[in-house]
């Protein structure tokens, strides 16, 4: 029976063409427009990096000024100074440790077909790799010694070194960065990571930017005195020259730390308090703010890394769905009352209230899943435009296999509760009144 | 008039009404919402920086691999700067430690009392040894622009130095000064405490946006500062074009400096048009989205009120058929349809005036968006009542036009 509905349901879409694709359509384009913005909203927040996102911690130390100061004022910034971040790394107080820069370099390529570019990247410890998962194509990450020394070694990114060397492994090779050699010990492949949660402050489009074209030994680049690429924040005046400005409360780094277990993070608070109390004594951080660990997720949250501009653009496309919904049931009540004779002759022939309600459900099944189908194809249009806006949304703006089927299983959903109403109505034929008015 | 039989009618077969009126209220609800917003982001995007014929400016960045010394850098910038002077079609060219809207700059506490413990405003400070209220347009409105003997030159890996005069926007001033109608010739401090640097204001122009021309006033707190600094291995140049040269000067700006240059540079632009794209590039989009979702969402409601009307129309062939047989003209049974749509119309947009605050207040609180405006609701509300008439008016006519044998003859 569930097959000559089906059929039948087919064919009656053909019936009232009008109607119909009026009520496909609104399905199709209520389905889409949710779809897009859930999509967007359910990549923006993701979990980057499921498997150890309550391991990684963002550690924060109050650094401003007391002159002025009220509990519960802000922190000047959510990066950490260098005095702290060298502090944090030889402390040894988790797992792993990083500190993170931005900096850009003039690459001067051997090629002779090829004029100086620059080129962005991160100043970085040997551990950042492992702690984030990057993927290695070729090598590996540079040592702990090198970190020490602050030695001139890089990891490329995919893109930089298919761009110097094509698809040949570059290990080993010397590239000429700002006017210094350095040695390539490793290259990365492909790694997009979204959001980007490792470096959200400083990024041209935040938690949704460009992979990195190279990395170097986080020394190396201080060592170097490489420009800085992103954010620094100072509450007082620096003095000249590269040390004064180390030596300064300017924050500017970005620092991780990676604990065994998730159950380490009450030491590592432990430690960030008696740090901050052993560097009060030394006339620091006189503040005396609350120091806080941030995990993965909770650093997303923070950073506020889902704009409440995507928040409104879902919410907006949830109520726009709503809005279909009520107008599919009116057309199907439209639809179905036409056909009140159709369910009076059944009904006299024997067909239960309940045979009438499968066949009209399965009808609305029907319109919904044609629904569903042009859904997805307009979701995909809206997400290719979308994608258009900015580099930003290029990576936000993709589907994958659960959207898809959240997309089609909505669809469906929202036809059938779309029919109910309807369908309950066209079971309240009287077989007898309609018959009799023929 | 006819009210009374219609709304007995209306309440006897309540579901197609409720429908109507419930798409109508959702519809107004968002609609007053969405336009509202998108009315804000344009009103933030259309906002002017303070720079005269924008389409004219952009911004030239030169990297030198090989720095020099402070007496080499200086000279590099000026030959920089006379290279890109005596490009042709190029009518103003000026040093720019920054650009308005290019989202990246340098940001200070100011004080206008040097016992204050914290700053009162935060600025962001235009460096230039050249005129930039000359390469920009900028309207001074009170004092004058910088004098050459007021241009220190500083090379910020060893000196403390500091200009001692600045050029401040209205804004700026009247937030460090509140109530005062003259600023010229007072003294106020970039930072606080025993470090703070003492400057005079010698002009007051009326306005330039911040680079990341935040939203509300502190998008308006500039300062222009007098130095010719070196230390940085980058110089940012802002240029103007003659109308309508702008790709060819570029082009040429670019070649002449590659050439001038003895040791390698990088060479990078970017118009102001191109960073005004980038920085409200989300506001646009939004704006977008909203604008494509209120059209949908027009025609959505349009097309339900037809298709009842519609319906409505198909079930009561018999009785409008009776009722024209009794002498009802056409004008009465379109009048009959309008009024009731009208009538289910505005218990819609009444539901939807309340769900548009509702809607309104939700964002408020959750997203940071603005109030509503009551215009917003009256405007809506007078669109809906159009539609809904517009969208009656062919069924109805339809109606109208069944002739009254027909109609009874086939009971």
């Amino acid at each position: 029976m569930f097959q000559y509905y089906f059929l039948l349901g087919l064919r009656s879409l053909r019936r009232n063409p009008a109607l119909t694709a009026l009520m496909v359509l609104t399905l199709a384009v209520g389905v889409a427009a949710s779809v897009a913005t859930l999509t967007i909203l359910h990549v923006m927040s993701g979990d980057p990096i499921p498997h150890k996102s309550d391991r990684l911690f963002v550690p924060l130390v109050d650094n401003g000024p007391i002159e002025g100061y009220k509990p519960g004022d802000d922190r000047p910034d959510n990066q950490v100074s260098y005095r702290d971040a060298v502090n944090f790394l030889n402390s040894k107080a988790a797992e792993r440790a990083t500190a993170i820069y931005g900096t850009s370099v003039a690459v001067e390529p051997a090629r002779k077909d090829m004029t100086v570019f620059i080129s962005r990247g991160l100043g970085v410890g040997s551990d950042f790799f492992n702690m984030f998962d990057a993927p290695f194509l070729h090598g590996q990450p540079w040592s702990p010694a090198d970190d020490k020394a602050g030695a001139n070694v890089v990891v490329l990114g995919r893109k930089l070194a298919e761009k110097l060397y094509g698809g040949t492994d570059p290990v080993g090779q010397r590239i000429t960065m700002s006017g210094q050699q350095y040695q390539i010990v490793g290259v990365l492949d492909t790694w997009t990571v979204v959001p980007r949660f490792h470096r959200i402050i400083g990024s041209s489009d935040g938690a949704f930017s460009d992979e990195d074209d190279m990395f170097i030994p986080f020394a190396a680049g201080i060592r170097n005195e490489l420009p800085r690429n992103g954010s620094t924040t100072c509450t007082s005046d620096v003095p000249p020259g590269y040390q004064a400005f180390l030596d300064s409360e300017c924050t500017w780094i970005q620092f991780w730390f990676e604990t065994r277990s998730a159950s380490d993070r009450p030491a590592l608070q432990n430690y960030l308090d008696s740090y901050a109390a052993e560097q009060r004594k030394l006339g620091r951080l006189k503040r005396n703010a609350p120091n806080v660990l941030y995990d993965v997720r909770e650093w997303l949250d923070f950073m506020k890394v889902v704009g409440n501009d995507s928040k409104l653009s879902a919410w907006l496309a949830f109520g726009f769905l709503v809005l279909c919904l009520v107008n599919t049931i009116g057309l199907l009540l439209a639809k179905f009352s036409v056909r009140a004779a159709e369910v009076g002759i059944r009904r006299a022939l024997g067909a239960s209230r309940r045979e009438i309600f499968n066949q009209f459900l399965i009808e609305t099944t029907v319109v919904g899943l044609v629904g569903g189908v042009l859904g997805l194809v307009l979701a995909f249009g809206a997400l290719a435009l979308i994608a258009m806006q900015s580099k930003a949304l290029t990576v936000v703006a993709h589907m994958d296999w659960i959207m898809l089927l959240t997309t089609f299983a909505m669809a469906v959903l929202s036809a059938v509760l779309a029919g109910l109403l309807p369908t309950w109505r066209a079971c309240q034929v009287t077989p007898a009144l309609q018959l009799k008015s023929q | 008039m006819e009210i009374r039989p219609i709304l007995s009618a209306l309440l006897r077969n309540k579901t197609g009404p409720i429908l109507v009126a419930v798409q109508v209220a959702l519809s107004l609800g968002i609609l007053a919402n969405a336009l509202h917003i998108v009315q804000v982001r344009q009103a933030v995007s259309a906002r002017v920086s303070g720079i005269a014929n924008e389409a004219e400016v952009f911004n030239l960045q030169v990297r030198r691999l090989k720095n020099g010394n402070h007496q080499e850098q200086l000279a590099a910038q000026h030959r920089e700067t006379d290279t890109l002077r005596a490009v042709p079609g190029v009518t103003s060219v000026a040093i720019t430690t920054q650009m308005p809207l290019s989202r990246s700059g340098n940001y200070t506490g100011l004080a206008s009392d040097r016992r204050q413990l914290k700053s009162s405003v935060t600025t962001t400070t235009y460096v230039s040894p050249d005129s930039l209220i000359k390469t920009w347009g900028l309207q001074l409105v009170e004092g004058r622009d910088f004098l050459p003997g007021e241009i220190p030159e500083i090379d910020e890996t060893t000196s403390e130095e500091f200009a001692k005069v600045a050029i401040v926007t209205r804004q700026l001033a009247d937030k460090l000064w509140p109530g005062q109608s003259r600023y010229v010739g007072k003294t106020f401090f970039f930072g606080t405490g025993e470090t703070a640097r003492a400057v005079q204001v010698v002009g007051v122009i009326d306005k330039l946006q911040s680079p990341n021309a935040q939203i509300g006033e502190r998008g308006e707190f500039s300062t222009l500062v007098p130095a010719r600094l070196t230390g940085d291995d980058t110089s940012s140049y802002t240029l103007r074009a003659e109308p309508g040269q702008m790709d060819r000067v570029i082009k040429e700006a670019e070649a002449a400096l590659r050439a001038s240059s003895p040791t390698p540079v990088i060479v990078k632009t970017k118009t102001m048009n191109e960073l005004r794209r980038d920085r409200y590039r989300a506001d646009v989009a939004l704006a977008w989205m909203l604008v494509t979702v209120s059209v949908l969402l027009l025609l959505i409601t349009a097309s339900g009120i037809v298709g009842m009307a519609s319906l409505w129309v198909t079930q009561r062939r018999k009785q409008i058929g009776v009722r024209r047989a009794l002498g009802a003209r056409r004008v009465d049974i379109l009048r009959y349809f309008v009024t009731e749509n009208f009538m289910i119309t505005s218990v819609g947009v009444a539901a939807g005036v309340v769900l548009a605050l509702g809607l309104n207040q939700l964002l408020v609180s959750q997203l940071e968006m603005a109030r509503l405006p009551a215009g917003y609701l009256i405007a809506g509300a007078a669109v809906f009542w159009a539609l809904g008439v517009a969208a009656v008016y062919g069924p109805a006519w339809r109606a109208a036009s069944i002739s009254p044998a027909t109609a009874t003859r086939s009971a």
